[in-house]
C-alpha cells in the first residue's frame, strides 16, 4: 500500500517540479481557501486524486466536472497529450479514476441549467 | 528522487517547512516569508524573462497551493480558516487588486473569472469589471514599460524586432471598442456538461483598447506569398511550469491579421494596459475567440500553413463539421477550429431575481448584445416565455466589432412572476436558440437565450 502511494506521490511530484513557478502567482489576493481535499465530495483516493490534479491546476476546474469513468478517462488522455500531464498508469490510473467515477459523475443538469432564484 | 518513498503529505506533516526544503530548495524566514533559493530561482527567473511573480510578499503557507493545503499544515489561527465540512456552496467572489466586488471566480490555477450579466451594464465595460481568463501561470506585472520588445518573423521579408516604444514612435494609433470574449462562453449551458470552465454569459466585455493597426506592422515586415496563418505567442507559461511547451499558442488566417481591425494594444479605457489584461502589449483580434489575441505578446510568427501552436486543432476552440450526439466519443478529424463568436444578447438590467414593488406595471429594460464577425441586426424581449416578442431599441455600433446597446420598455399585466427573455439575431439572420445546440467536447458556441426573473409584489 505504501509502496502504491509513493507512485502517485512522485507522480505529483513530477507535475510539482514543472509547476514551481506557479507557486509565485498565487497570493493571499487570488488564492481560494475552500481549496482542500475536505472541501469536496468524500470517497477513497480522494487525498491523492486531489494532490495529483492541483499539481496543475485547481480542483474547482476538476469538480466542476462531472463524467463517466471512460469520459474522465479520455480526460486524464487528453491532459497527458496536450497539457504534460504525467502518464497516469496502472493502479495509480484505477485509484483515480476510481475517485472522479465515484465523487463526480455524470450530472443530470449542467451548471448553467436555468434555477428559480425565488425559492430558497 | 529515490528518497521520495514517502507521502507528500507525511513530509508536510512532520516539518513543513523542511519538507519545502527537502522537495524546492525553498526557504522560509523568521517573517514567514519564503523564497527560492539559488538554482530555482534562476531557473523560474530564466522562464518568465527575469520577472519572478509576488516574489518576497508570498507567505510560506503558499508555496506551492497545492501542499500549502495539506491537512497536515494547520492553520496559524483557528479562526482564519474555517472547517471546510462542505462542499463550497455558491459561486466564490473573486477578490482581486484592481478587480470590482462580484465578479465570480471560476478558478484560480489558471485564474479565470467572468462578470455576472447584471455587471456588464456599462456603456464601455470598466477594467475593474472586465472578466479574466487566463491560460497558462499568471506571470507578476511586467516593468518593460515602452522597452518590452517582440518580434514577427517567419514569411516575412523583412523580420522584426520592435519595442513598445518602436510602436508608438512609428505607427499610427488608434481607439476603438470592441468586445472581447471568451471562446467557452456560455459552455454551462450544454446538456451534458462540456468540459472545461463553466462560463455562464460573463466571459466577454467591451472596452475601449487604443494601439496600432497590426496590418500597418505586418506591411512593414512584407508578408512573403506563401503567408498563410499567425502564430501568437505570449510570454505567460504553461500550467505545468515546462518553460518549454507554450501556454498557448493560437492564431489567425492572414486576411484576419490583414484587416483594418485587428490591434496591437496597450491601451485600455484610457489607461494603460494592466499587467491581468495583458500588459504591456497585446493583441486584440476581434470576432474570434478571446484566446487568439494573446496578452504579452512576444512573438508573432507568420505561418506558411494552419498554426499549429499549443490549443490549435484537434478539439480545442472547435466545434464540430458533422453535428455529433451530445456526450458523444469526439472525432478530430469531424472539428474545425472555431473561426468567429455566435451573436449573444444578455440582460443587464434588472438583475435576476430582483423584488419590484405591488402594483409595478411598466419595467424598463437594459441589456447588449454581439456578435463575431457579423454583427447584430435585432434585438427582441419576451415577458411570456417567448409566446410573443417585442422589438428592443439598439444603439448604433461604433464599428463591427462593438457590441449594441438596447433598451425596452415591457409591459406586465400583474403582480407575480416573470421572466424577461432575450434573443438577439446577426446579420445573417441567426437568432439565439432557446437551448444550446452544437454539442461538442470542449463546449464552444453555446449561445442560448439570456433570462432573468423578476417578482412583483
Amino acid at each position: 500500500m505504501r509502496y502504491r502511494r509513493s507512485l502517485l506521490a512522485m507522480a505529483a511530484l513530477a507535475a510539482m517540479a514543472f509547476c514551481l513557478p506557479q507557486a509565485r502567482a498565487q497570493s493571499a489576493a487570488d488564492r481560494d481557501p475552500q481549496e482542500t481535499p475536505e472541501a469536496f465530495p468524500d470517497g477513497p483516493n480522494r487525498e491523492e486524486t486531489f494532490y495529483f490534479c492541483t499539481a496543475c491546476h485547481n480542483f474547482k476546474l476538476t469538480a466542476a466536472q462531472g463524467m463517466t469513468r471512460e469520459k474522465w478517462a479520455e480526460t486524464l488522455e487528453w491532459m497527458t497529450v496536450k497539457h504534460n500531464m504525467p502518464k497516469l498508469e496502472g493502479e495509480d490510473l484505477k485509484k483515480i479514476l476510481d475517485y472522479l467515477e465515484t465523487a463526480l459523475p455524470p450530472r443530470a443538469q449542467g451548471q448553467g441549467v436555468w434555477k428559480n432564484p425565488f425559492l430558497n | 528522487m529515490k528518497k521520495t518513498e514517502r507521502s507528500l503529505q507525511e513530509l508536510y506533516s512532520d516539518d513543513a517547512e523542511r519538507a519545502d526544503a527537502v522537495i524546492f530548495g525553498r526557504r522560509t524566514d523568521a517573517s514567514r516569508r519564503g523564497f527560492l533559493g539559488g538554482a530555482g530561482l534562476a531557473a523560474f527567473g530564466a522562464a518568465v524573462g527575469g520577472v519572478v511573480p509576488f516574489a518576497g510578499n508570498l507567505p510560506a503557507g503558499l508555496i506551492p497551493s497545492a501542499l500549502a493545503q495539506a491537512p497536515a499544515t494547520p492553520p496559524a489561527s483557528p479562526s482564519a480558516t474555517p472547517p471546510a465540512a462542505a462542499a463550497p456552496r455558491g459561486p466564490r467572489i473573486l477578490e482581486f487588486p484592481g478587480k470590482a466586488k462580484g465578479l465570480v471566480l471560476l478558478g484560480d490555477k489558471p485564474l479565470v473569472a467572468e462578470t455576472p450579466e447584471h455587471l456588464l451594464d456599462d456603456d464601455t465595460t470598466p477594467t475593474e469589471k472586465f472578466y479574466i481568463r487566463n491560460n497558462g501561470l499568471t506571470p507578476d506585472a511586467f516593468k518593460d514599460g515602452d522597452a518590452w520588445s517582440f518580434k514577427i518573423d517567419g514569411e516575412v521579408n523583412t523580420p522584426l524586432n520592435l519595442t513598445l516604444g518602436d510602436l508608438k514612435a512609428r505607427y499610427k494609433a488608434v481607439t476603438k471598442r470592441y468586445v472581447l470574449e471568451c471562446g467557452g462562453n456560455g459552455r454551462s449551458f450544454f446538456q451534458p456538461p462540456a468540459r472545461g470552465n463553466q462560463w455562464t454569459n460573463g466571459g466577454a466585455g467591451c472596452a475601449e483598447w487604443t494601439g496600432v493597426r497590426l496590418r500597418d506592422v505586418l506591411k512593414t515586415a512584407g508578408l512573403k506569398p506563401g503567408a498563410v496563418y499567425t502564430g501568437n505567442y505570449g510570454a505567460d507559461q504553461h500550467l505545468s511550469g515546462d518553460p518549454t511547451k507554450d501556454a498557448l499558442s493560437r492564431g489567425v488566417p492572414v486576411e484576419y491579421a490583414l484587416a483594418e481591425d485587428a490591434l496591437l494594444v496597450w491601451g485600455m479605457n484610457g489607461q494603460p494596459l494592466n499587467d491581468i489584461h495583458g500588459g504591456p502589449l497585446r493583441l486584440v483580434i476581434p470576432g474570434f475567440p478571446a484566446s487568439v489575441s494573446h496578452k504579452w505578446l512576444k512573438r508573432i510568427a507568420v505561418r506558411d500553413k494552419v498554426h499549429d501552436g499549443q490549443s490549435m486543432g484537434g478539439t480545442s476552440y472547435s466545434t464540430t463539421i458533422k453535428p455529433m450526439v451530445p456526450g458523444g466519443k469526439a472525432d478530430d478529424a469531424n472539428m474545425r477550429t472555431m473561426l468567429s463568436m455566435p451573436v449573444r444578447g444578455i440582460i443587464t438590467n434588472p438583475a435576476n431575481g430582483t423584488k419590484l414593488p405591488a402594483g409595478t406595471r411598466k419595467l424598463a429594460l437594459r441589456g447588449a448584445a454581439w456578435d463575431g464577425h457579423d454583427g447584430v441586426s435585432r434585438v427582441d424581449v419576451s415577458v411570456d416565455f417567448g409566446a410573443t416578442w417585442q422589438k428592443a431599441t439598439a444603439a448604433k455600433p461604433r464599428n463591427r466589432y462593438d457590441w449594441r446597446r438596447w433598451a425596452a420598455a415591457v409591459s406586465l399585466p400583474s403582480d407575480g412572476y416573470y421572466e424577461i427573455w432575450v434573443r438577439a439575431t446577426d446579420t445573417r439572420g441567426r437568432a439565439q436558440p432557446h437551448v444550446a445546440g452544437g454539442w461538442n467536447p470542449q463546449g464552444y458556441g453555446a449561445n442560448p437565450m439570456h433570462r432573468v426573473a423578476v417578482l412583483v409584489g
